[in-house]
């Protein structure tokens, strides 16, 4: 499926009232908002204010930690998935994720990038050559690997794993990229490559992108929320949280003023 | 410190309280001199297994040697050929591993990836458990319990076989293999797992295409590691293969007894006239063990160092990785579960229930290619859960048997008195007092030395060449089988230092036995310490050994004292090796000396079991003591690991 044939004006994702704990201690506090189709939503805030655990509640990855209990709604377009009998594999296709440190599977470059189409059933040759081609081109890493894919990925720098992280991303077509700080792991250079990945990335998906960098929130972003202690302190355009925050919290944490 | 306070204030005052250096130099030669211990003593075995056996190899020809296909040596002329030996072997390792692989891989993969923490809980001690119980009391089980209901459900004349054998086997390697790949299964990475998972892949695909992949040096070791184990076992092979030397006709005949090398060494050693043919065949035969485990282990290492470079990155070829991952989906696995299902419905009940079984699979396995990816999951997962239950059941088999039968026997007349009537009646005090002391001798004897070379090889390392040989040494020495330690100790130590069928014989090869244990316990418990401590320490201008010493050794107590407590329990159920060094069956007073032979519990299980009819009460009492005895062992070891893992919290 392209995600443009669905509503693009429309909320991809929508939260009301989410709470989360992880044990005893409340990670997140009653978050509402919703994520806007076709751009790129920056979540920011200090250490520790729950950006990242926000991130993992859309693709449910936070099943994976112990302890871990959700209350209030999260909508994927419309469907409630932590209702019984959400398919949470298929919402992990949709809604794909890159790490903050990259991950790529200890096997050839080639196969990091067709293990998604390959477990999902696709066994035609031809059709994984050409998808594991076009995702390595979206990623903007074909031209530096196309001669050694059968290499280990291990093998590449810390920015190439990156991109392939996010080549192998893109190889299952989500609708949804989620990006936990992307770049922490990464020089100058690299970032600066990311970033330019992400911009062109908006033209088919929905990004939403957890930094640490404000400036880099400031670059790449449409939307930006800003989080404190658990809560979603302020959500808007880039433009006007960066510029005109209406919250005075947001205000100080932007000019560097705390955290 | 308050003292190291108050002398910082005043640092000029400080009087030049440091070792000289000649003290430093000399600590550093007596931990070179412990590592060098491990390289002499499997110089010394090489060497006295290879002189003693050159006669019979000079007499029959290597090669008519190897590959005769008569093992006789009592008749006349006596014929020294031992393919069916290494045919035992062979059918025997092979059908353990059949057996102890796919359960163990399965309970593995459960308890790394599904199991909720409360059931890790409970499985973890009951597999130690499963490793600590003795080879002999395996055994002892297998003899009473197992070859008994082959016998009656086969309606066979003896349920003494490979099959038998092969169980047994399976059983004892199975906790190797467990744990080892378990490890490597949690060792693999959370973030490849998420990775995996962020793309939509389901539980299973994620274990079988990524994580068992990734994990694969390690599974490989655990099954080379078993195998290992599973060749170089003695007792319990001996006391359930039957122990005929022929090569099973036709060759998978299952039910055919065997004999194996290990088996021939510990039945024909005891009765051998000393340097006849017939001795000199024998170590010959411990020779070519010696070469087969050795090969065995060798190729582990290897295997190991290329998957681990693979993994590293510099070049993989993705083959081995695809390639199981291929090998692991869920239609092989059903295929394999049915194989097993199919060969124990076929010896229980016959052929058509077999064929039966196998037609069914036929049909499961063509739909596998249409289950969906759910489906396939909850089949797999589902195969795994029965792994755990078959291995939990048969951890409780055993211990209900033994125990069930065996505190009937316990008395304070059975603890604390001497046999009667050749161990019908009467107790086995001198067995218990026995085997304390050979445990103590044992531990006195490999402890110092053990920790020594430990420091040694972590403190003053310097990769060369002699490290590496020193490491190998502990390696080659890790991987002898301990009745290899047992014509050792019989050759060079009882006849050779003339020191007699003694205590003091038994406790130095315990001793060696349980050496390469220490060593490597102690060497990663030193490793766990973290280097910033030592920079610390020789920062405030401390010596290497005050470092070592005073930060160092404080620090690394709790794994070195883990470590000595399962060397400890290792030593205390060992039979192979005091079988010709230091034992007896019958004694009437407690040894005066270390020159006088004990009586140990484990050898007094064997021969109650294999040789006095009549003493099944008995039999069962000794088992019972002797697991006791070594469980406790353990339990210790448990409680000090956490203990000292709460309270050294670094």
């Amino acid at each position: 499926m392209t995600p443009s044939d669905s509503d693009s004006t429309g909320a991809v994702l929508e939260t009301d009232g989410l709470d989360l704990w992880y044990g005893s201690q409340q990670a997140l506090r009653s978050v509402t908002f919703a994520v806007p189709a076709l751009q790129v939503t920056a979540l920011i805030g200090p250490s520790g204010c729950g950006k990242s655990t926000l991130l993992r509640c859309f693709n449910r990855m936070n099943d994976l930690v112990e302890g871990c209990r959700v209350e209030g709604r999260i909508e994927y377009r419309g469907d409630e998935i932590h209702r019984p009998g959400f398919d949470v594999v298929d919402l992990r296709r949709r809604i794909g994720m890159v790490f903050q440190k990259p991950n790529p599977f200890p096997m050839s470059i080639y196969d990091n990038v067709a293990y998604g189409p390959r477990v999902h059933g696709e066994t035609d040759r031809d059709r994984l050559n050409e998808c594991v081609e076009r995702s390595l081109r979206q990623a903007a890493l074909w031209d530096e690997v196309q001669d050694r894919l059968g290499d280990s990925a291990l093998g590449l720098s810390g920015g190439q794993q990156q991109r392939l992280c996010i080549a192998r991303t893109l190889a299952v077509e989500p609708d949804v990229i989620l990006m936990d700080e992307p770049c922490s792991a990464l020089d100058p250079i690299a970032t600066a490559k990311i970033e330019d990945l992400i911009d062109a990335l908006k033209q088919r998906y929905t990004v939403i992108i957890v930094t640490h960098n404000m400036q880099q929130a400031a670059r790449v972003s449409d939307w930006t929320g800003f989080m404190y202690l658990g809560r979603l302190v302020e959500f808007g355009r880039t433009s006007q949280v960066f510029e005109a925050p209406h919250e005075e919290l947001t205000e100080r944490y932007i000019t560097g003023r705390f955290g | 410190m308050p003292t190291t306070v108050t002398s910082v204030t005043s640092p000029l005052h400080l009087p030049r309280a440091h070792a000289p250096a000649r003290r430093e130099q000399a600590f550093s030669f007596l931990w070179f001199a412990c590592a060098l211990m491990a390289v002499v003593t499997v110089g010394f075995i090489l060497a006295s297994l290879v002189i003693e056996g050159l006669p019979a190899f000079n007499d029959t020809g290597v090669l008519r040697f190897v590959l005769g296909d008569t093992w006789n040596p009592t008749f006349d002329p006596p014929s020294y050929g031992i393919l069916p030996l290494l045919v035992g072997t062979l059918l025997v390792t092979l059908g353990a591993m059949a057996i102890s692989v796919p359960l163990s891989l399965g309970a593995a993969i459960y308890l790394a990836e599904l199991a909720p923490a409360r059931v890790r809980e409970v499985v973890r001690p009951a597999v130690e458990l499963l490793a600590g119980i003795p080879s002999v009391v395996y055994g002892f089980f297998g003899l009473v319990v197992l070859v008994e209901w082959l016998r009656v459900t086969l309606s066979v004349p003896s349920g003494e076989s490979v099959l038998a054998g092969s169980i047994l086997l399976g059983i004892m390697s199975l906790p190797t293999i467990l744990s080892v790949s378990e490890d490597a299964l949690f060792a693999v990475g959370r973030d490849l797992r998420e990775g995996s998972l962020a793309l939509g892949a389901t539980r299973w695909q994620t274990i079988s295409q990524v994580v068992v992949p990734a994990a694969l040096p390690g599974i490989s070791a655990a099954v080379i590691l078993g195998m290992g184990r599973a060749i170089g076992e003695t007792m319990a092979v001996l006391m359930v293969t039957g122990n005929a030397a022929v090569i099973p006709e036709p060759l998978f005949n299952i039910l055919s007894p065997v004999r194996t090398l290990t088996g021939t060494l510990g039945i024909e050693m005891g009765e051998v006239a000393i340097g006849s043919p017939h001795y000199h065949a024998l170590f010959a035969v411990a020779t070519v063990l010696l070469a087969v485990t050795l090969v065995v282990n060798l190729g582990a290492t290897a295997l190991l160092s290329r998957l681990n470079a693979a993994a590293a990155g510099r070049s993989m070829s993705s083959t081995p990785g695809r390639l199981v991952a291929s090998l692991f989906s869920t239609r092989v696995l059903l295929g394999l579960a049915a194989g097993i299902v199919a060969l124990v419905a076929g010896s229980t009940w016959g052929l058509i229930p077999a064929l039966g079984v196998l037609s069914v699979s036929a049909v499961l396995s063509v739909a596998t290619g249409r289950l969906s990816r759910r489906q396939s999951e909850a089949i797999a997962f589902a195969l795994f859960r029965v792994a755990v239950v078959v291995v939990l059941l048969v951890l409780a088999l055993i211990l209900f048997d033994i125990v069930s039968k065996g505190l009937p026997a316990i008395s304070w007349e059975f603890l604390a008195g001497t046999p009667k009537d050749l161990g019908r009646g009467g107790g086995i005090f001198p067995a218990i007092f026995g085997t304390l002391c050979l445990v103590a001798g044992s531990i006195a004897f490999a402890l110092p030395i053990g920790v020594g070379a430990a420091i040694h090889l972590v403190e003053y390392r310097s990769e060369g060449r002699v490290t590496r040989a020193i490491r190998s040494g502990v390696d080659l020495l890790n991987g002898t089988p301990s009745i290899v330690f047992g014509l050792f100790g019989f050759s060079f130590l009882v006849l050779h230092l003339n020191l007699g069928v003694s205590m003091l014989a038994g406790q130095l090869t315990l001793g060696l036995m349980v050496l390469p244990t220490i060593i490597r316990t102690a060497e990663e418990a030193l490793r766990n310490v973290p280097q910033s401590l030592r920079e610390g320490s020789l920062a405030l201008g401390a010596t290497r050994w005050q470092t070592i010493s005073r930060v160092v050794l404080p620090t690394a107590a709790a794994g070195i004292v883990t470590g000595t407590i399962l060397s400890i329990g290792r030593a205390a159920g060992e039979t192979a090796p005091i079988l010709f060094t230091a034992v007896v069956f019958s004694q009437r007073q407690l040894p005066g000396s270390l020159f006088e032979p004990v009586m140990a519990l484990p050898y007094h299980l064997f021969v109650l079991s294999t040789t006095v009819p009549g003493s099944d009460l008995n039999r069962y009492g000794t088992a019972l003591v002797l697991i006791l005895v070594v469980c406790g062992i353990y339990a210790v070891a448990i409680a000090v690991r956490n203990r000292f893992s709460t309270t050294m919290r670094l």
